[in-house]
């Protein structure tokens, strides 16, 4: 396995996609989070203020909402193997089609951790002198901070598995990619706006997504970080699970 | 690799395989002998692709079995290192170098990274080896496929349509390296649409059309049975006609002013006949074509649908 794992960080080190997605959330989460200082004193702002514990666990936990481009780096990284034809040397190579997709899994969330990390690094960049500048006292070891960023790296460690996991299923990679994204940003958005599915929509993906960071937003119910940990890896096993058994035995041409 | 009596023969039995209603491979039996060069040839659509596929692994049968020395290719321990495949239409990602594409497999494989550019080499990729592959020419990736199928050194060669996109220098530099490489004791499977891109090369034949086996052999029983023709050109064409004429089962034609086309009679039988006639020859030539032909009449007579 840890020959695959290899394998699979020189497949993503060789080609420029993890950097530009890497610069990308770098500056998403850099955007994020001054958009949050930059508001915080807005009078119709839904978040809590950033004096509070509260309003500094949603500015630390902004880098987990890059999580879509890591999600679309793992499903890419599958679904590539078929969409430029490698997959026929790589089922070659490693003929047991499983530990394929396991090294990739494996491979995915550590590439979640580094994304995390970086993401982390500059959200502290940015908010730690202008926090300060504006009188507000922040101790990153206290009052949950930590908690939030290690939130941030599960969510992302957990979107490359739910990527990887989905392109499995799916293998065509424009639908995989186009799926993901507008699940995220509009199927489940209109689920949460259903009040007849109440407290489910807790157990959706973005939901847990931001129940692990404890993102707070108006009007919305969250699992328990571990709780919606669980949930999202479910999802991503879920989904590996069922294109290992499905789709990824069908015929190679 | 341990040596068995199995070791590098490739058992093909029984496969069959239907893609929706047509029956891609049907019932089909042949077997490859360690150390040889067999074509495995048929027409565009015959079921070469689909069985070399079914035989590594990539495409799974409805029924009957292939393995490669005494087991099917998933079982193989360390595939790599046994079989060696170029596929058609396997692909490359654009954007990633040659050498980087084979470096993967040496990681997947375990074997040291200098082993990429020792295969480049091989195959005369090394100055190309740095560039993206969507640089590359058709038979710079078919270049490619052949340098990753030969990474782990393996006994056994699967080589699917390899002189696809290759200019005729390049046919001819992969003929050699086949033959050297099967001289090495290396078993090649090479498939081809078009008998005469690898006459030269193969030992043993396997031909088949519509899924279904048409004939297997050595490539010079492949006349049994078919009448050859020679071509002559004399100044004493009629003479010679003549002299023809008089032996059982020979067809004689005239071609043009010196030219006598014989069926039935090979070129030593022809020399003699002329030598003994006193018949002064220019030219003595089985026909070139004659193989293609009879692979046309094999292929196309066999399961012909008639409308």
């Amino acid at each position: 396995m840890g020959r695959l794992i290899a394998a699979e960080f020189r497949k993503l080190s060789t080609t420029r996609l993890w950097l530009w997605l890497l610069l990308a959330s770098a500056a998403l989460t850099a955007l994020f989070a001054s958009l949050a200082i930059a508001f915080d004193d807005a009078p119709d702002n839904a978040t809590p203020p950033l004096w509070t514990p509260e309003g500094q666990h949603t500015l630390f936990s902004v880098g987990s909402g890059t999580r879509p481009l890591l999600a679309v780096l793992a499903a890419i990284a599958l679904t590539g193997e078929f969409r430029h034809r490698t997959a026929s040397a790589t089922f070659l190579a490693t003929p047991q089609r499983g530990r394929v997709v396991l090294a990739k899994l494996v491979t995915y969330a550590l590439v979640g951790v580094g994304y995390a990390l970086v993401c982390v690094a500059v959200t502290i960049a940015i908010a730690m002198p202008w926090l300060s500048a504006k009188g507000i006292d922040v101790q990153l070891t206290g009052d949950g901070i930590p908690a939030t960023f290690a939130g941030v790296v599960a969510v992302l460690a957990i979107f490359g598995l739910v990527g990887v996991g989905l392109g499995a299923l799916v293998r065509d990679q424009v639908a995989t990619v186009v799926g993901l994204l507008i699940y995220l940003f509009v199927v489940e958005q209109v689920l949460i706006s259903i009040p007849a599915l109440g407290s489910w929509t807790m157990y959706l993906p973005g939901a847990a997504a931001n129940a692990l960071t404890q993102v707070a937003q108006a009007d919305q119910q969250y699992l328990q970080p571990w709780q919606g940990a669980i949930v999202l890896v479910g999802y991503g096993l879920a989904f590996a699970a069922a294109g290992t058994l499905l789709s990824m035995r069908r015929d190679v041409m | 690799m341990a040596v068995t009596p199995d070791a590098g023969r490739v058992v093909v039995s029984g496969l069959t395989k239907s893609f929706g209603n047509v029956k891609a491979v049907d019932d089909l039996s042949f077997s490859v002998d360690p150390g040889t060069i067999t074509g495995f040839l048929g027409p565009n659509g015959a079921g070469k692709t689909t069985t070399l596929r079914m035989l590594l692994g990539l495409v799974a049968p409805d029924a009957g079995s292939a393995t490669i020395g005494g087991r099917s290719y998933a079982a193989l321990p360390a595939p790599s290192d046994e079989v060696g495949a170029v596929l058609e239409a396997s692909g490359f990602h654009p954007a990633r170098s040659g050498r980087d594409h084979l470096r993967v497999y040496c990681d997947v494989n375990g074997y040291r990274s200098a082993r990429a550019d020792e295969v480049l080499s091989l195959v005369g990729l090394t100055a190309a080896g740095r560039r993206p592959v969507r640089g590359y020419s058709l038979g710079m990736r078919q270049r490619l496929a052949l340098a990753g199928a030969l990474l782990g050194d393996p006994m056994v060669l699967v080589l699917d349509e390899p002189a696809n996109g290759l200019d005729p220098e390049g046919i001819a530099w992969m003929r050699r390296l086949l033959r050297r490489l099967s001289g090495q004791g290396r078993t090649v499977l090479v498939s081809s649409h078009v008998l005469s891109e690898v006459q030269q090369l193969v030992d043993r034949v396997v031909i088949i059309n519509r899924g279904r086996l048409v004939r297997q052999g050595a490539l010079a029983e492949l006349s049994d049975g078919h009448a050859t023709t020679v071509a002559v050109r004399t100044p004493q064409p009629d003479e010679l006609a003549v002299a023809l004429s008089r032996s059982d089962g020979v067809q004689v034609e005239r071609s043009g002013a010196d030219g006598v086309r014989v069926t039935g009679m090979d070129a030593a039988a022809v020399g003699r006949l002329a030598f003994v006639e006193r018949v002064e020859l220019h030219e003595l030539a089985a026909e070139r074509s004659d193989l293609e032909r009879i692979f046309f009449a094999l292929t196309n007579s066999a399961g012909e649908v008639v409308s």
